[in-house]
This record gives C-alpha cells, structure tokens and sequence, in this order.
C-alpha cells in the first residue's frame, strides 16, 4: 500500500537516510525498530512531507507522494502522530481534534467523528474543554491519535507513541493499536520499545545508521536479538 | 478640582484615542504570534492604506463610513503584497533578514506616500466631530468615541474569527504548532497570507482612525506610530492579544495625561520610561507570568 523506495533524506551534508527501501501492507501493522539516531523520525517527517528527500519515492497505492506539500499529503490519506504528540497545546481537547478535520468539509460528519473519537477515547470526552496542554501524557498521546484520525487516514503513522509514557499507559496505547488495525486501520509504527511492538506487528523492520537492515514476521528473529540490535546498534558494531 | 476634572478628561481621550493603538499592538503581535517575526513596515503600511483610500477616492465625494472600509480594504491589499515583498522570498531561518526587509518596506512606503502627496498632509474625514455627549463634567468628543467604537467593533470580529471559525483554528494552530499543523493539512502559506491580511485590515483601520482622530495624514506619522505599536506590543507581551489590547488604551491615556501635566515635548519620554519599567520589571508584558519569556 505505502511503498517507500531508495529514499535518501539529508541535513546539510549528513545523510540521515542513506535509501531506505521498505512497504507497508494494507490492513496491517508494520513496525519500523531501531536505536536513536538510527533515522526513524526522519523517515516518518519525510513520508508526511515535512522533510524533502534528495532521493527516491514515496508512493501510496502507486500514486506519488513525493515532492508533496504536507497538505496534499494529508489529503491524499496519509496521517503522521509525530513524536512527542505534539499537540497544540493552548487550545481545547475538542479544538485539537476539529483542527485533525482541517480539510473535510461537512459539518455533520466531522461532528459525528468527533463524537466517535469520544466514544472510542473517553478521557478525551471528559476534558474536552479541556486546554491540550494541561493534559497528561498519555491523554496527549490519546488526542494526538484521534487528531490524526481525524483526517480519515488510508494510512496511520505513529512515531513512538510509547515514548515517556508508563508502563501501564504504554500498554493501554498499543491496546489502542490493535483495536484500530482490527477496525480496518493500516498502521505503520516506529517504535524503540520493541518488546511491546512486536506483540503487535504483523510485519517489521530493523533500521541502523539510516539504512534497513533486516526485514521479517516478528517469529523470524529472537527478541533478544531484535532487542540488542535495537539498542545497542550493529551486531556487528557489538562483536 | 479644575485640574483634576481636565486631568481625567484627557485620560478619558487618551483611552479613547489607545484604541489605534490597540489595534497597531494587535497587528504586531500577530504576526510575531504565526511567524515569530517582528514587521517593522506595520505602522508606515497603515499609513499608507489611510492615504491610499484618499487617494483612489480623490474624485468622488465620498462619505466618511466608505473612505474607513476603503481603508480597511487598501490595508488587506497591502498586507499581502508586505507578506510577498519581505517574507515569502526572505530566508526566516535568519533572524535579521525579515527585519531588515521590513525595515526597507517601510522607508519605501514613506518614499511612496511622500511622492505621491508631495509631501503635503491631507486632510482626513472624521465622523461625529461635531458631537459632544456631556457626561456631568466631563466632554465625550464624538469622533474619538466613534473612533473608540470602530476599534472595538474590528476587536470583537478578529476574536470570532479566531476563536469561532475553521480558519481561526488553523491560525491559532500554526502559532501553537507549526509541524503539527502542515500534519493536520493546514498549509503554513496560506496562514501566513491570511495573517498579514487581517493585519492589514485592521492596520488599515488604524491608520483611518489615526487620520480621523488628528484630523490630517502625514507621512511624518507613521514613525512614531511604529515605536508606539512596538512599544504596546511589548508592554502587552509579544503574542498576546489581550495584552496588547490593554497595553494600547494604557499607553494612549499615560500619554494624554502626561502631555497634559508636563507638554508634549515631554510626552514621549514619560512613554519610553515606562517601556523601560516594563522590559526590566515585566519582561514577559503584562499578562505573562512574572519570569518573563514563555
């Protein structure tokens, strides 16, 4: 569905995708794992445009995102939670996700979305007059993903949403994955927490040093070895 | 008692006349608010617009109420092409750049309404100066009340654009959270444009309510105008609307009062001085908590 292909994105000279190559199939989850800096964020704010590459394509279902602005990106079905939720942080709970409808017109829908959103977030329904910013992390992290769902995305894209959050709320979160996926959702998830992800991924790749480095069914590699070479770097780096 | 009564009543036309510049705070602050950028031909492009609807209305005689929305309107026009001369094409990764492009619009603004008027002042329209509402001892002139009015209409309509409409979300977001917002579909362009065409209309409004309030537009305004604007906008706090709304009637009635007391060749210093008291004691403006930045 989503096919990213030789994908180089630099920042001045450093290149911190050196062409990733990997897809996303429709209806499922796909984990992208690595440790930082390996390039996982920059490869999601290329997908969603924020980023331009230097090289290769992004292609959903054969069409060309690439060299998109992030707007038509939207429009075209895809919907980034970008790391550390980035919610805005002085409008309300129900502001934050009416501005996720930003470009669908028809009040009526949006409206029942919203409400839907309510039903499947219901700590988003008790604050929703709520200032964003005075949410707790996961109530964040909760309304960063009704606010991309918002949009009514082909495919869903999240950037650690476990990232600071405690044990119990992480689980809560990737509860929140799988219910989406089952409900129809394609999800592509970047995660370091790999013990957690890979409970969820029906597929995933490895990524270091801005290349993919391994690509398989969570069953086809150790989770400790997934887990050292997601931590620690390079096997080969590790003796 | 004398005194006191003249006193209060040129607080009273202070306050009334703070309204442009309220409205001149406003514009300052938000643009710094979408673009964190200061734009410093604000007050000269207000300015412009006030001559400009003159200008295009120079044959006909037109009433008061349209050479104002002519105003308002030349100042949109003028908004966009400010936002497509000195920020759309200027690296704003470069703090400096976008001021100095401002800085260079509004030298040529001033050069353009110089050359175009031969540098003569014009006179500018009011309505209702010949209305005085007596309020027991004091004067309520009729054209700075209307003046006062005008500038609280065009505060209420920016507040329910931005806070009732779909395009006041996309604003808000973009100066909340300008990733977040392009991820949300809002395009950064687009905002930037609707901005400074707010801005302009409101800066259009301020200088028709300048030009009504003196009674004459001169070039030699919009300087002044410039360091009040900035001066409200950072007693108000950069970014606040509210502040920069109750800065403006503050500054306008210290002003009228000072210049009462002490002359206007004084004015202004008493005006510097509190700035000066605020950016040591107060820098965050008004509203922000007491430590100041953010």
């Amino acid at each position: 569905m989503l096919d990213v292909a030789d994908l180089v994105t630099a920042y001045g000279k450093i290149e911190a995708l050196k062409g990733v190559s990997l897809r996303v199939e429709s209806g499922r989850i796909t984990c992208l794992l690595g440790p930082n800096g390996a390039g996982k964020t920059t490869l999601m704010m290329t997908i969603a445009g924020i980023l331009q590459p230097r090289r290769g394509t992004v292609r959903l279902d054969g069409q060309e995102l690439t060299g998109l602005t992030p707007a038509r990106i939207v429009a075209q079905g895809v919907a980034l939670v970008p790391e550390n939720r980035l919610v805005f942080p002085q409008m309300s709970v129900h502001e934050n996700l009416l501005a996720g409808a930003y470009q669908r017109r028809g009040r009526g829908e949006i409206a029942s979305d919203v409400e839907r959103m309510y039903a499947r977030f219901p700590r988003l329904q008790e604050r929703r007059a709520q200032l964003a910013g005075t949410l707790s992390g996961g109530e964040q992290q909760m309304l960063a993903v009704a606010r991309a769902l918002m949009s009514r995305p082909r495919v869903l894209l999240m950037d650690e949403p476990s990232l600071g959050l405690a044990p119990l709320v992480v689980a809560e979160i990737f509860r929140i994955v799988g219910e989406l996926n089952r409900d129809g959702t394609t999800i592509f998830l970047v995660e370091q927490n790999a013990h957690m992800a890979l409970q969820v991924a029906h597929h995933f790749y490895l990524m270091e040093q801005g290349r993919v480095t391994f690509s398989g069914t969570p069953g086809e590699l150790a989770e400790d070895e997934v887990v050292q070479r997601a931590y620690l770097g390079a096997r080969r780096a590790a003796g | 008692m004398l005194d006191l009564i003249d006193a209060l009543q040129s607080v009273a036309d202070g306050v009334l006349f703070g309204a442009t510049y309220a409205l001149l705070g406003i514009g300052f602050t938000l643009i710094f608010g979408v673009m964190h950028k200061i734009n410093l031909s604000y007050a000269a492009a207000s300015i412009g617009a006030a001559y400009a609807s003159l200008l295009l209305l120079a044959g006909v005689k037109a009433p008061p109420v349209l050479v104002f929305l002519m105003a308002a309107a030349c100042g949109g026009v003028i908004g966009a092409l400010v936002y497509f001369v000195a920020f759309r094409f200027i690296p704003l990764a470069n703090p400096l750049a976008t001021l100095m492009s401002t800085v260079g619009l509004l030298l040529l603004i001033d050069e353009i309404v110089v050359h175009a008027t031969a540098g003569v002042p014009l006179n500018y329209p009011a309505l209702f100066s010949d209305v005085v509402i007596r309020a027991g001892a004091f004067n309520l002139r009729g054209d700075l009340m209307f003046v006062f009015a005008l500038g609280c209409v065009a505060m209420v309509l920016l507040w329910a654009l931005l806070y009732r409409t779909r395009l006041g979300i996309a604003t808000r977001a973009v100066s909340q959270q300008p990733v977040a917002a392009q991820l949300c579909g809002i395009s950064i362009d687009g905002v930037n444009i609707l901005t400074f065409v707010i801005t302009g209309v409101l800066g259009g409004l301020a200088g028709a309510m300048t030009g009504a309030a003196i009674g004459v537009l001169s070039p030699l305004l919009s300087l002044p105008l410039t360091v009040k604007g900035l001066i409200v906008t950072v007693i108000g706090g950069l970014g606040s609307i509210p502040g920069a709304i109750v800065a403006g009637l503050l500054v306008g009635g210290i002003e009228n009062v000072v210049q009462f007391f002490r002359g206007v060749s004084e004015r202004d210093l008493y005006v510097m001085m509190l700035l000066f008291a605020f950016l040591v004691f107060r820098p965050g403006g008004l509203f922000a908590p007491a430590a100041g930045r953010d």
